[in-house]
C-alpha cells in the first residue's frame, strides 16, 4: 500500500540569505576567507518501510525528529530529495486542517473550496453537505464568513470537512482535541472509527496511550533516522524508557554541546 | 500518448478546485461592495470613458480612416487583460505557500486559475467594447465597424493571448518563488511594455527601426489581428494568424516546461 524506500529529505537552511545583494557585497568582500559553514540539514535520513493494506502504523519520536516532514512526504506536499515514495490508492491527508480557508468566505462557501482542496469532487461534497454541517454542529451559522468564528468553531468545521471522506490510506497528525470537551470526545470516536474502519492509516502521536490502542506496528523516529520499528509494545517501552531515562544532567550536556556546534 | 491522457486526466480532476478557486477570488473581490459583480461590467467601462475623454478629446489622437474610439479601445482591453492577468498570476504561487505546504495540489493551478478568472472579466469587457462598435463612428465618414464574418476568428486571437498570458504566468510565477525581487521588475516592465505596445497610437508614427521591433512584440501581434477583424472587416494576414497560435503554444511550452523541472524546489522557498 505504502512503500518508503531509502528516503532522504535535505533542507536548505541558507536559503533565506543566498540570493540577496547584500549577500552578493559580503561575499565580494570577504572573499578569499569564506568560513565554510554547514548550511544544510537532513530531516530525514535512509528511511524505508512498507504499510500492507489495512496495517494501522503509529510514528513516535521527540519533537523535530521528522515525524511531519515524513508525512508529508508521503502525502506528496514535498518530494524526498533522494529515495522513493510509492502509494497505491487514495489518500486523505489529515495533516493540517482547513488548508485553504478563506476567512472572508462563509462556512457554507467554505466547505465547497476547502472540500475541493482536499481533492473532492462538487457531487460527492453535494451528497455529504449535511453530514458535513450535522457533524460540526455549525447548521446556525452557515452564512457567516469564518473570520467571525470562534478558532474553536473553525477547527469544528474543518475536522468535520476532512473526516467526511472514505479514503484508503488516511494519514493523521494528532489533531484529535479540537474543539470543547463535547467535539473532542465526538471528534476521538470519529477518528477511532476511521483508523479501525480498515483503512490503512499512518498515525502519528506523542500519546503512547493512543498509539498502544491503535497500532499493530510502531515506527520510532530520532533525529531523521528510523531508531526502531516492530512491535507496538515493545517500541514504545523503548521510547518510553529512553525518554524519560535522559536524565537532567544528560540533556544539559547535550544542549551545551549543540550550542557549540551552532 | 500516455502523457497526454495524465494531463487531461489530471484536468478533470481538479477542474473543480479550480472552479472553487475562480468562485473564490469573484466573491472575495466584490465582498461587501453595494454593486458587487456589477463592478466587473461598471469598472471597465468608466475606465474606457475616461480613457476616451483623455485620449480623443484632450489629447486629440487620431488614427487616420478609422474610428478612434474603437481602435483605442480594443487595444486597451486587450492589454489590460494581459498586464492585470500576468501580474496576478506571478504573484499567485508565492501567494500560496501557506496552501502548497499543507496539502498536495498541483501548483500550477494558481497561475492558470488567475489567468482565467481575469479571462472571465475581461470577456465581460468585450460587453462594453461591442456597444463601442455598435453605437459610434460615422458611415459617411468611413468611420463605421460592421460586424463582419471574419468576427469568428476573433476567439482564436483571444485564446492565443490568454495562452501566451498563461504561459508567461507560469514562467513569471516559478521565477518569483526563487527571486521576489521579480515582483517589483515586473510592475516596470509591465509599464514599459504598454507603452511600446500600439495601444493608444499608430505604429505608423513610430521610426522605421522601431516598427522592426514591434513585430516581436506578441501583444502588437494580438492587437493587431484584432484590429483588422474589429476596424477593418478585413482577414487578418495569414502570418498574423500562424504568430499567434505559434506564439502561444511556444511561450505556453516555455514556461510549463520551466514550471514543471522546478516546481519541486517551490516548498524549499515559502
Amino acid at each position: 500500500m505504502i512503500d518508503i524506500k531509502n528516503v532522504a529529505m535535505k533542507f536548505d537552511l541558507g536559503i533565506e540569505k543566498n540570493f540577496s545583494f547584500k549577500q552578493l557585497f559580503i561575499n565580494i568582500l570577504s572573499f578569499g576567507v569564506k568560513k565554510k559553514k554547514k548550511s544544510y540539514f537532513w530531516a530525514l535520513e535512509d528511511i524505508t518501510f512498507h504499510v500492507n493494506r489495512g496495517e494501522v502504523i503509529g510514528l513516535i519520536g521527540s519533537n523535530g525528529a521528522g515525524k511531519s516532514t515524513l508525512l508529508k512526504v508521503v502525502s506528496g506536499v514535498m518530494k524526498p530529495t533522494k529515495g522513493k515514495v510509492q502509494v497505491n490508492g487514495t489518500i486523505a491527508p489529515m495533516i493540517e486542517l482547513g488548508a485553504g480557508f478563506d476567512s472572508e468566505l462563509t462556512a457554507r462557501e467554505n466547505i465547497y473550496l476547502n472540500g475541493a482542496v482536499l481533492g473532492y469532487q462538487k457531487d460527492f461534497l453535494d451528497r455529504k453537505f449535511d453530514e458535513i454541517v450535522e457533524f460540526s454542529e455549525l447548521r446556525d451559522f452557515l452564512d457567516v464568513p469564518v473570520k467571525n468564528f470562534s478558532s474553536g468553531m473553525v477547527a469544528k468545521l474543518a475536522f468535520s470537512i476532512a473526516t467526511v471522506v472514505d479514503p484508503e490510506i488516511l494519514i493523521v497528525d494528532e489533531i484529535l482535541s479540537v474543539g470543547d470537551i463535547k467535539f473532542q470526545e465526538k471528534s476521538r470516536n470519529k477518528m477511532m472509527e476511521m483508523i479501525k474502519g480498515g483503512t490503512t492509516v499512518l498515525y502519528v502521536s506523542h500519546s503512547l496511550e493512543s498509539i498502544e490502542e491503535l497500532c499493530n506496528r510502531v515506527v520510532w523516529l530520532d533525529h531523521g533516522h528510523i531508531k526502531m520499528q516492530g512491535d507496538t509494545k515493545e517500541v514504545c517501552e523503548a521510547y518510553y524508557l529512553e525518554q524519560m531515562g535522559e536524565t537532567m544532567e544528560e540533556s544539559n550536556r547535550r544542549r551545551k554541546k549543540e550550542k557549540k556546534e551552532k | 500518448m500516455n502523457t497526454i491522457k495524465n494531463i487531461i486526466g489530471n484536468f478533470k480532476h481538479y477542474s473543480f478546485l479550480m472552479q472553487q478557486l475562480i468562485a473564490r477570488d469573484f466573491k472575495v473581490k466584490y465582498k461587501r461592495s453595494v454593486l458587487g459583480i456589477l463592478w466587473s461590467l461598471l469598472y471597465p467601462i468608466l475606465m474606457m470613458s475616461v480613457m476616451a475623454i483623455v485620449f480623443s478629446q484632450m489629447f486629440k489622437f487620431r488614427v487616420e480612416g478609422v474610428n478612434y474610439l474603437v481602435y483605442l479601445m480594443t487595444g486597451l482591453v486587450m492589454f489590460n487583460y494581459f498586464s492585470e492577468a500576468s501580474n496576478s498570476a506571478m504573484t499567485s504561487v508565492v501567494n500560496n505557500f501557506a496552501l502548497m505546504t499543507k496539502v498536495y495540489i498541483p501548483k500550477y493551478i494558481f497561475p492558470i486559475a488567475k489567468c482565467l478568472f481575469v479571462g472571465i472579466n475581461f470577456m465581460l469587457t468585450l460587453i462594453p467594447l461591442l456597444a463601442i462598435i455598435l453605437f459610434t463612428g460615422n458611415a459617411a465618414e468611413g468611420t463605421k465597424c460592421v460586424i463582419n464574418v471574419w468576427y469568428l476568428l476573433l476567439p482564436y486571437v483571444f485564446i492565443s493571448m490568454i495562452v501566451f498570458t498563461m504561459g508567461l504566468g507560469l514562467l513569471l510565477s516559478c521565477i518569483s518563488v526563487f527571486f521576489r525581487d521579480m515582483f517589483y521588475i515586473y510592475g516596470i516592465v509591465l509599464t514599459i511594455w504598454n507603452y511600446l505596445t500600439p495601444v493608444f497610437y499608430d505604429v505608423s508614427i513610430l521610426p522605421d527601426y522601431a516598427r522592426t521591433i514591434m513585430n516581436f512584440n506578441p501583444l502588437y501581434i494580438f492587437i493587431t489581428t484584432a484590429r483588422d477583424i474589429i476596424l477593418y472587416a478585413k482577414c487578418p494576414a495569414p502570418e498574423m494568424l500562424l504568430s499567434c497560435g505559434l506564439i502561444a503554444l511556444g511561450t505556453l511550452l516555455v514556461g510549463s516546461f520551466v514550471f514543471k523541472k522546478n516546481q519541486d524546489k517551490f516548498i524549499y522557498y515559502a
